[in-house]
């Protein structure tokens, strides 16, 4: 049988995300310019350019729908990126047991309602300062990363990148929530052995207090009562909301042509990030130390990532079957392994379009440009399911395998938190998250 | 005669129990003093994985870390020169951007002796504990070392033991703290240890020896014990009332210290008096 695409076109794809992986590691100064990601990413792209207006029948209108999503995408980064800086939790609280396990708990349902990249922004700076007493943080931290970054993300399309894509892609609005459970049953079993941890932790540190006489190098800042600047960008995300949620559920009755449906989400979503900068005040987004750096890095990396990946994608829609991953459960570990190390949002779109070519191999006949019918189809929705769950909770694998991973390690050292190395963080997950995967596999999957 | 000394500065206990031993011996020998502060940002600026966006904040926080090391180190330069301005010691200070074990034993070279804490930590913003600098400091330095710990008394001890195992590196600390003048006025032993009382107290002659014929007057102890090398020096030091030990450092091949351990390390690890060691 032959198929379409040919398989040295998904080269790049793969090539272009090891170099994402590996680039910062040994040539980070090269890594730090965004100029050169994105030399990288016009060189890894061009082949598959070249093949897609050159070579690959109806090429230029694959290339035209995604470009339209990587607007839609980064708008909508853009926006929650723009909103979430500006908002600024002030004040500091006593890093109790029952505080610290709060803001984590807190983080779990904001991080699907303003992104867990947002989520992560608000609450990180106020754990720390909430901690700055306590001899041993990395724990928080580290818990934070699991939670906060990555399982609260699972409800929404807001919530995590990948589930945006495939909103992008005609997954509905509140089909996430169906993924309430194994969302509940994550988090909850994090948080309770966070708050087991945490006690433990701040028990022995009441029973063994600083060496005295050791001064401390960064004295912490007194207390003051906890406060919200920039309490208007609430509005602004509760303006994302709407526009995604219309969008998604109306948009096709409101206006017929997905071009100018995907150009009226791209300006109202464009708009709430603006009217966010407007109202906005200086104090808060440097009380955020806000700048426009991640975006355009993502921005720019987030180029190649599109384009390579569309005959990738095209080439796992066909042989669907042919390659061996057919159950759910096999989606759910080999969509969130390949998340852990390489981006998930790039990794949800392969194994979602894998699952297409799995379900048409059944006898389905459905689209890799809509994923929506594999979302409704009775068999394809556990593939997606599967693939949905694998991609956002294991994302939090390592420090790379979700946007708002390393950001949180940044920022915790910053503050002088003591984080593990990219491996350390690795036997944290291995020992925590990969056994209550199993369980979660076992149950769902 | 010392008359330069080397003093590696940062922000632990043991750092400041070794600038007091230093101002000490610079005033014993008249030397002069350089503090040396390093700021770590080849390894706060160390690649790593950073994933998509990561990047940027990689930016911010090697830029806070850097600014944060700039700011102790100042800090710590200004600590050491007004020490050694109260103290009556001539002293300039230092601050140099690289890695900790490499400037250090670059700047070594130009100076008769080298004060460090035992606990010193010189990658303080990348990680917790920092023994990797003091073990390739100890390890490739060609200029004695004269190691601190915070539970040093407040002036160097009247008596040293000087532990003597025949080595190349053992001549070497007995040749270099004979010159040095810290021996001058102090009660010097020389102690051997082996299974072999008869060899041990030879071996230790020969030190006595040699320390003899660069006119530090020194006794002869041989150590023949059930406990191990390391405690049976530690207990004839305590019972000396030792208030500084010398000897070689890492006599042995790396591969012999693999196999069988490093009577240095674990000398390093427990001491709580001053060590001087020469490789």
């Amino acid at each position: 049988m032959t198929y379409p695409t040919p398989i040295w076109a998904v080269a790049p794809f793969g090539f272009y995300l090891l170099l994402i992986a590996t680039l910062p590691l040994f040539f980070s100064a090269f890594w730090e310019h965004n100029r050169n990601k994105l030399i990288v990413a016009a060189v890894v792209s061009a082949p598959v350019l070249i093949y897609l207006v050159g070579v690959r029948a109806g090429g230029g209108q694959m290339l035209l729908r995604t470009g339209c999503d990587y607007v839609s995408f980064i708008a909508l980064l853009g926006a929650l990126f723009t909103i979430s800086g500006g908002i600024y939790l002030r004040g500091s609280l006593v890093g109790t047991t029952l505080v610290n396990t709060a803001f984590l708990a807190a983080g779990a349902i904001l991080g699907s309602l303003i992104g867990t990249t947002g989520a992560s922004v608000l609450l990180i700076r106020p754990l720390l300062r909430a901690n700055q007493q306590r001899a041993y943080t990395t724990h928080m931290v580290v818990f934070f990363i699991f939670i906060v970054s990555n399982g609260a993300g699972l409800l929404t399309p807001l919530g995590d990148p990948p589930l945006f894509l495939g909103f992008l892609r005609g997954v509905p609005f509140t089909w996430t929530l169906r993924l309430a459970a194994p969302w509940a049953l994550v988090n909850g079993v994090l948080l309770v052995l966070f708050a087991i941890l945490d006690r433990v932790i701040a028990t022995r540190e009441r029973r063994k207090p600083h060496k005295a006489g050791v001064v401390s190098l960064h004295p912490s800042a007194p207390q003051e009562p906890l406060r919200l600047d920039g309490g208007i960008n609430l509005f602004w995300l509760l303006g994302i909301v709407v526009v995604v949620f219309v969008m998604g559920s109306y948009g096709t009755r409101l206006f017929g042509d997905s071009y100018l449906r995907s150009l009226i989400q791209i300006l109202g979503l464009l708009g709430c990030g603006a009217l966010s900068l407007a109202s906005t005040g200086r104090e808060v987004h440097e009380a955020n130390r806000f700048n426009w750096g991640p975006i355009i890095e993502v921005a720019v990396v987030f180029i190649g990532v599109f384009v390579t990946m569309i005959p990738a994608l095209s080439f796992l829609g066909e042989r669907g079957a042919s390659l061996g991953i057919t159950k759910p459960w096999q989606f759910f570990w080999a969509s969130g392994a390949l998340s852990s190390v390489l981006d998930n949002a790039p990794t949800y779109l392969t194994f979602a379009s894998l699952a297409v070519g799995v379900t048409n191999s059944g006898g389905g006949v459905l689209s890799l440009d809509d994923l929506g019918g594999l979302a409704a189809h009775p068999s394809g929705q556990h593939l997606l399911a599967a693939v949905s769950c694998g991609a956002v909770f294991m994302g939090a694998i390592t420090y790379i395998g979700n946007g708002p991973n390393f950001m949180v390690k940044a920022i915790a050292e910053q503050h002088h938190v003591r984080m593990p190395s990219f491996f350390g963080y690795t036997l944290w997950s291995f020992a925590i998250l990969v056994p209550l995967f199993g369980v979660v596999c076992h149950i769902f999957f | 005669m010392i008359k330069d000394i080397l003093v590696c500065l940062e922000g632990s206990p043991s750092t400041e129990a070794a600038t007091r031993i230093a101002i000490g011996i610079a005033r014993a020998c008249e030397a002069q003093m350089a503090g040396l502060a390093i700021i770590d940002e080849p390894d706060i600026r160390a690649g790593t994985p950073t994933g998509i966006g990561g990047s940027s904040y990689k930016h911010d926080r090697d830029e806070t870390l850097v600014a944060d090391a700039k700011r102790l180190a100042d800090d710590w330069v200004a600590l050491f020169e007004g020490r050694c301005r109260a103290a009556g010691v001539p002293a300039r200070s230092l601050e140099i951007v690289g890695r900790p074990a490499e400037s250090i034993l670059t700047e070594m070279e130009a100076h008769h002796l080298t004060v460090i804490g035992r606990d010193a930590n010189f990658r303080f913003e990348t990680e917790e504990h920092d023994s990797r600098t003091l073990n390739a400091i100890l390890h490739k330095a060609m200029r004695p070392v004269l190691l601190v710990p915070e539970t040093t008394e407040l002036e160097l001890g009247h008596t040293v033991l000087v532990a003597y195992d025949g080595s190349n590196a053992a001549k070497r600390a007995i040749t270099s703290f004979a010159a040095s003048g810290i021996a001058q006025g102090r009660a010097i032993h020389v102690a051997t240890v082996d299974d072999n009382g008869v060899v041990a107290r030879e071996l230790s002659e020969r030190a006595v020896a040699m320390l003899r014929a660069a006119n530090v007057a020194a006794t002869a102890h041989n150590i023949v014990s059930v406990l191990s090398n390391i405690d049976a020096l530690f207990k004839l030091a305590g019972d000396l009332g030792a208030g500084l030990m010398v000897m070689g450092a890492f006599t042995r091949g790396r591969l012999r210290e693999l196999f069988s351990g490093s009577v240095t390390r674990g000398v390093v690890e427990q001491t709580e008096i001053p060590l001087y060691l020469q490789h």
